[in-house]
């Protein structure tokens, strides 16, 4: 009986935490080909949802119609950011970039329910409520289709860095001056990944806004994809999954046993403290990729 | 093929590096670009490539031409694409990539697949060393396998002109040896090549024409064979023993004065 009951935590927990994967993603896919801590990803996904959430029900398109335009329209967003905001700070301290996607994050934040309305909007994408029984445990739907949709684009993210584009992709994160060098248009790859970056946005903030309903909240999951993309190692698109279920586990299991005793409230600890620990103990997180010194 | 007249360099608006440089490349040519050390020689190659721009540099003054085309305002990649290629100093592989990959991301420009793979059955051919490293990530291999990666994924954009700064940077007598052979080869082959040395006995050997910067102002070109039995060369670039007299020393000193 203990068992299953820890069973449901940790399989709940690991979809969850495969949803908390893909707004990751958002985080990696930039991190991968500019080397930049993109910290608007969770603003990104909050205007994914709105958007999405704005076709469908305010203009009345049909679902499948409006999740479609969403995300085309979110890979543009993140491709206009890209090109008038941060191509401007070429050249500049990468802490000035982080610390403008990080403005963004804030101004987004602000300016999505000022246009849109700050009451929670629920969005439906047609998943019921029901849980799915397996056994003695209850999965959640929504949960479930989640976490399949966020493995299979994070393995279409996987093979697309396999692709000859995503090689090029990754030879600029190395080294843009010789990625140049080469014949990379260096400006177009980062622009390219931050439509990607768009495109995991969208798809998070669909699935995140139909758990938990489309408002400022949504912006939140920064901080749990943050703790995520640290944990598997910034540019480690497979670390993503595995740091994903792992503090979706952790955040599920934790809480489960030890609210109960303290009441309640360690569940917003965890993702802070795998933050920590992750950079006081192995910076480069589980799978990021080391430093190479040779002599 | 290349021609630079009267070129101007100068970084962040106010250092002139190269104070108006002339060169020329034939088709098909093998040219060394001689100097010490901070001469211009690099400067010189990125007023090529393009590449000055992301170091704050600008060709202010002079034009650069490339089979007739005025190449000063291309971009690094439309330049790839006319066939410059530069494999920069200190090497600069993707160190992350494997060398396949290496060469993979050097492709931006080719459409046929096929042809890639033929491209780098080719590069193979010419380094065989580096198919025997295929999954090792570049950052590991050795400096000489390293170069030969460097050259390698510039020999996959097709270069008409292959410029190299100074490739026998901290390599081993026979593995300078082993790439200048190669680069012989190449240039057998076709490719017109530009060579900027500090290690002027080798460079002079297997080029036809040179040029000696200093300052950032070239002050001595000609045939190779030439500029090899110079006095002034064989004193402060070839390292002759034996003859340092004083007396050779200070007419070299005036010389410079009176050209810079
Ligand atoms: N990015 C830069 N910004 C400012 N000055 C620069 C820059 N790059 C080079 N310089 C200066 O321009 C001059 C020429 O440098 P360059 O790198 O072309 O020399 P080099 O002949 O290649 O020397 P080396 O043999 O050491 O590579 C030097 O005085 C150098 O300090
Ligand atoms: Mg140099």
């Amino acid at each position: 009986m203990d068992l299953m009951y820890f069973a449901e935590l940790a399989m709940n927990g690991a979809l969850v935490g495969l949803m908390y994967a893909l707004v990751a993603l958002g985080i990696v896919l930039v991190f991968k080909s500019s080397g930049v801590a993109n910290l608007a990803q969770g603003a990104l996904a909050m205007v994914g949802a709105y958007v999405v959430w704005w076709l469908a029900d305010p203009l009345g398109a049909p679902l499948w119609a409006a999740v479609v335009v969403g995300i085309l329209i979110m890979f543009f967003f993140g491709r206009a950011f890209e090109r008038l905001a941060l191509r401007r700070m070429i050249g500049q301290p990468v802490i000035m970039v982080i610390m403008l996607t990080l403005g963004t994050e804030i101004l987004l934040r602000g300016s999505a329910p000022a246009l849109w309305g700050a009451q929670m909007k629920r969005m439906d994408i047609g998943i019921g409520q029901q849980p799915i029984v397996l056994g003695d445990m209850l999965i959640n739907r929504a949960y479930l289709a989640g976490g399949v949709v966020a493995v299979v684009l994070i393995g279409l993210a996987m093979l697309f860095f396999n692709s000859r584009q995503g090689v090029m992709l990754r030879a600029v994160s190395d080294d843009q001056t010789a990625s140049w060098a080469v014949g990379i248009s260096v400006e177009r790859a980062i622009g390219v990944s931050w439509g990607l970056a768009g495109i995991a946005a969208a798809c998070a903030g669909i699935l995140w806004g139909s758990v938990q309903g489309v408002d400022w909240t949504l912006s939140l999951l920064l901080i749990k994809a943050l703790a995520v993309a640290i944990l598997g190692g910034l540019d480690s698109i497979g670390g993503v999954v595995i740091a994903g279920v792992a503090v979706g586990i952790l955040e599920n299991v934790i809480p489960g046993y030890i609210d109960p005793l303290v009441g309640g409230g360690t569940r917003d600890l965890v993702a802070s403290t795998v933050i920590l620990l992750t950079m006081l103990v192995r910076p480069f997180g589980l799978f990021g990729r080391e430093d190479i010194e040779r002599v | 093929m290349l021609s630079l007249g009267n070129v101007e360099v100068v970084y962040d608006r106010v250092f002139l590096a190269v104070k108006g440089v002339s060169i020329e490349v034939s088709e098909g040519g093998m040219v060394a670009l001689l100097g010490a050390n901070g001469a211009g020689k690099s400067t010189t190659l990125k007023a090529i490539s393009g590449l000055l721009m992301p170091e704050r540099g600008e060709v202010t003054r002079g034009e650069v031409r490339f089979n007739g085309r005025d190449v000063a305002h291309l971009s690094p990649p439309e330049r790839v694409r006319l066939g410059i290629a530069h494999v920069l100093e200190g090497r600069r592989v993707f160190e992350h990539l494997t060398p396949d990959e290496n060469l993979i991301a050097a492709t931006s420009m080719h459409r046929d697949r096929r042809r890639i793979a033929e491209l780098r059955e080719k590069v193979y051919g010419y380094f065989p060393r580096l198919k025997e490293r295929l999954s090792t990530k570049a950052g590991y291999l050795s400096g000489g396998e390293q170069q030969m990666l460097a050259i390698g994924r510039a020999l996959m954009i097709e270069p008409k002109l292959l410029m190299l700064d100074e490739p026998s940077l901290g390599l081993a007598p026979y593995l300078v040896d082993e790439i200048f052979a190669i680069l012989e080869q190449l240039n057998r082959d076709g490719v017109g090549i530009l060579l900027v040395e500090q290690n002027a006995a080798a460079a002079l050997d297997i080029a036809s024409d040179a040029y000696l910067i200093e300052n950032g102002r070239i002050v001595m070109s000609g045939a190779a064979g030439t500029l090899k039995e110079n006095p002034d060369i064989q004193e402060f670039y070839l390292g002759r023993a034996g003859r340092k007299d004083y007396h050779a020393v200070k007419h070299y000193r005036r010389r410079k004065r009176w050209l810079a």
